[in-house]
């Protein structure tokens, strides 16, 4: 049933309209958001793509509900998640949504193991269970050999894996990941980024990824370009065509655009697991 | 979360930061130390006032005597009087209100006589009607003195002193006898050296056919033998008529004087009242109650002292608690932050810090009660000059002999258990805040400090 209806992918697993985000600072206002709309397919690769400071990362943290908005809605699977409880919000998180960071942000006490245990933990599963999973999908990203080890005694790309695998081991729905190569050098970054996409795809998974890397973009089905908290445009790697705002068409150049296309279409087949 | 999840994650927090929770611990541990033993020698207190008024008698009774020393209201000594109390006086107590039953005392001295062996003796003659007011202790054997036959005589437990030979063939060999009062013939006499005897009558010897004796008591009885008043008037009739014709006088008019009397009162708290009413007609008396109650005050003045710097050092240890639980969510920022992202219901951390708070109390209130056993243990064996004084004040007053076995401290069975419970709620209360504190953090705010 849920493989099903992941394979759907006409329907928007996630709904983002006229989304804005305002930061106050004394009496400066900081529009990190600005009136964004857009939808996620279900078992979408999509990449929220701009330079540094244009709101990638606060567009990222609305869809996921860690920041509040400022005007808007946003919408997963049909619920508001900005009016959801904090309770609501936490059970919804557990079971719906996954989260790769760009300092990976695993817990230092743990080792290996129990860090990607512990989405397991707060959804309540037993020991024995979570246990089995965990160690699974340390072994799918590579990592069996690294069960017990601390994070401290581990390099950035395992570090990462071990948060892919924690992003993972749920079976969410959505992965939000936020730089996920971020600190990592070219050739790893690509073994990331081609672990995420292969988890992603095998289990029909929704990814909103955030890059500022022209080439990690590629990875995407489709790519928005952010620029100063509004979308730019948007590209659909797998159409080959672009859609454009209307407010960016009269900014941004068509032929940047193709140009980003046919990159895109070269780049994929290179960098693709399967 | 799962509580086991939550208790084996809450119990990892804190063995990650040892130090500081063996420091945290260690507050803890000596408030729940402190209260404990507070509380144990209050106990200690307690048992030794009872014994004391086991040992002294009860206290509700009041003695009259004829000398009735002075004291002012501080309890100082100021001066003394000879009282005469007579047999109107015991009349006048009677009608007094409060006063249940009240005799006049008579110490008589004199030998028991065996065969050839003999013992001192010493007698209290009071009104055989109050015995069973004065709640005197059972008997082994016999019977109180009663109207129906008033000549029993009632031994204490270590009544009478053992026998000894009258005129032993050496001084350095005497011999003693082991008397059964029940079956060996003995005789009491009045000591000879008081009056002076008609040669021509024959010496007053009392044949003691009729006995009782007490169980033992551990107390003042345990050292009389008891008599009634009426059948020493009796037996001191014939006696005196064995004396000289001049003695016979003196000593017939002793009994219009008694050495003591002897009341009591219905209420402790009637004591002082029926006391001040026998001041007002010109008699000073004596009761337990006057020489304990600065005692009973003060040992409920320095327990009072003893708990308020319990409270204050489980009051500090609050704050440490606390203060570590601050500390440790302001590292744990980031954390918080991420196990926020990932899911974790706001319950659960609440409930995790809160674990945490209450585990250092728990654990410092076992290691508490495991120490406060072994201060008292210590304070009990080598504690004499420190507690000696304060818990034995009231013994002092009355002469009483020293207790062998005393405990300064005492831990009854509910005492741990209380110790252990105020610690436990002393680290939920000082771990609610920080908890709440915790609950509150931003995710996102969380996720962006740096460790
Ligand atoms: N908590 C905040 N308070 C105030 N301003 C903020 C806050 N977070 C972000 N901003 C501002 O919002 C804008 C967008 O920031 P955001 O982090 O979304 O950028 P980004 O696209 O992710 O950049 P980068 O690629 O460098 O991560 C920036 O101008 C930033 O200064
Ligand atoms: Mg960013």
């Amino acid at each position: 049933m849920l493989k099903q209806s992941r394979n759907n992918k006409s329907e928007n697993i996630i709904e983002v309209k006229n989304a804005r985000k305002i930061y106050r600072m004394g009496k400066e206002k900081i529009v990190a958001v600005d009136d964004v709309s857009f939808n996620v397919k279900r078992g979408e690769f999509l990449c929220l793509y701009g330079a540094s400071g244009s709101g990638k990362s606060t567009l990222l943290n609305l869809m996921a509900g860690i920041e509040k908005l400022t005007a808007g809605q946003i919408m997963i699977k049909g619920h508001n998640i900005q009016r959801m409880s904090e309770r609501g919000l936490a059970k919804f998180r557990q079971n719906t949504l996954g989260f790769v960071f760009q300092s990976y942000n695993l817990l230092n006490s743990m080792t290996a193991l129990e860090n990607v245990e512990l989405p397991l933990v707060f959804k309540h599963m037993n020991r024995k269970k979570r246990r089995r999973l965990a160690r699974q999908m340390l072994i799918n990203v590579g990592l069996g050999d690294r069960l017990k080890h601390k994070p401290t005694e581990m390099s950035g790309g395992q570090q990462q894996r071990v948060g892919i695998a924690r992003a993972f081991v749920s079976n969410p729905e959505i992965v939000f990941a936020d730089e996920p190569t971020g600190n990592l050098d070219s050739k790893t970054s690509r073994e990331v980024m081609d672990l995420i996409k292969g988890m992603a795809k095998a289990n029909h998974q929704t990814i909103v990824m955030v890059t500022h890397d022209k080439d990690l973009a590629m990875y995407a089905d489709r790519i928005i370009h952010i620029r100063d908290g509004r979308i730019e445009k948007i590209v659909d790697q797998l159409a080959g065509n672009t859609a454009e705002t209307a407010e960016t068409a009269e900014a941004g150049g068509p032929e940047e655009n193709t140009g980003q296309t046919e990159q895109g279409l070269e780049a994929l087949p290179a960098h693709n697991p399967g | 979360m799962r509580i086991s999840d939550l208790l084996r994650m809450g119990l990892k927090n804190l063995f990650r930061r040892k130090v500081r929770t063996i420091l945290t611990v260690l507050g803890v541990v000596i408030g729940c130390l402190f209260i404990i033993i507070t509380i144990s020698i209050g106990h200690g207190m307690d048992r030794s006032f009872e014994k004391q008024v086991k040992e002294y008698g009860s206290l509700t009774t009041i003695t009259i005597d004829t000398y009735g020393a002075i004291y002012d209201d501080n309890g100082n000594w100021v001066g003394g009087q000879e009282q005469k109390l007579t047999k109107d006086l015991v009349e006048q107590i009677r009608a007094m209100d409060h006063v249940r039953a009240v005799t006049p005392v008579i110490y008589i001295y004199g030998r028991y006589i065996s065969g050839k062996y003999e013992s001192g003796a010493n007698i209290m003659v009071m009104d055989r009607s109050v015995f069973e007011a004065f709640e005197f202790p059972e008997l082994m054997f016999g019977e109180y003195p009663n109207d129906e036959d008033n000549s029993t005589i009632v031994f204490g437990y270590n009544q009478p002193w053992e026998f000894y030979e009258s005129n032993p063939t050496s001084w350095m060999n005497v011999k003693y006898k082991q008397v059964d009062l029940q079956k060996d013939k003995i005789f009491f006499k009045f000591d000879e050296w008081r009056y002076q005897r008609n040669p021509r009558r024959k010496e007053f010897m009392l044949p003691l056919t009729n006995v009782a004796k007490m169980v033992e008591t551990k107390a003042e009885y345990d050292y009389n033998a008891y008599m009634d008043l009426e059948y020493f008037e009796k037996i001191y009739m014939q006696y005196c008529n064995t004396l000289t014709l001049d003695d016979r006088k003196k000593a017939m008019k002793e009994l219009d004087e008694y050495q003591q009397i002897m009341l009591n009162v219905d209420n402790i708290d009637h004591v002082e009242e029926v006391q001040d009413k026998i001041k007002e007609m010109g008699y000073q008396s004596n009761s337990l109650m006057q020489y304990l109650k600065p005692t009973i005050e003060a040992s409920k003045t320095l327990q009072l002292i003893f708990l308020f710097l319990g409270a204050v050092s489980m009051f500090v240890s609050a704050i440490s608690i606390a203060n570590t639980m601050v500390m440790s969510i302001y590292e744990r920022t980031k954390e918080i932050g991420i196990m926020k992202v990932l899911g974790c219901v706001v319950k659960d951390i609440r409930m995790l810090f809160l674990y945490e708070a209450g585990m250092i109390g728990f654990i410092g209130g076992v290691i508490g009660v495991g120490f406060s056993y072994l201060a008292s243990y210590l304070i009990n064996k080598y504690g004499k000059p420190l507690f000696g004084a304060l818990v034995n004040r009231g013994g002092s007053y009355l002469g009483g002999t020293e207790v062998a076995e005393v405990s300064y401290s005492i831990i009854p069975l509910y005492l741990p258990l209380l110790g252990l419970g105020i610690s436990v709620v002393v680290g939920l209360l000082s771990g609610y805040f920080p908890a709440r504190r915790a609950t509150k953090i931003s995710a996102i705010e969380a996720i962006r400090t740096e460790n």
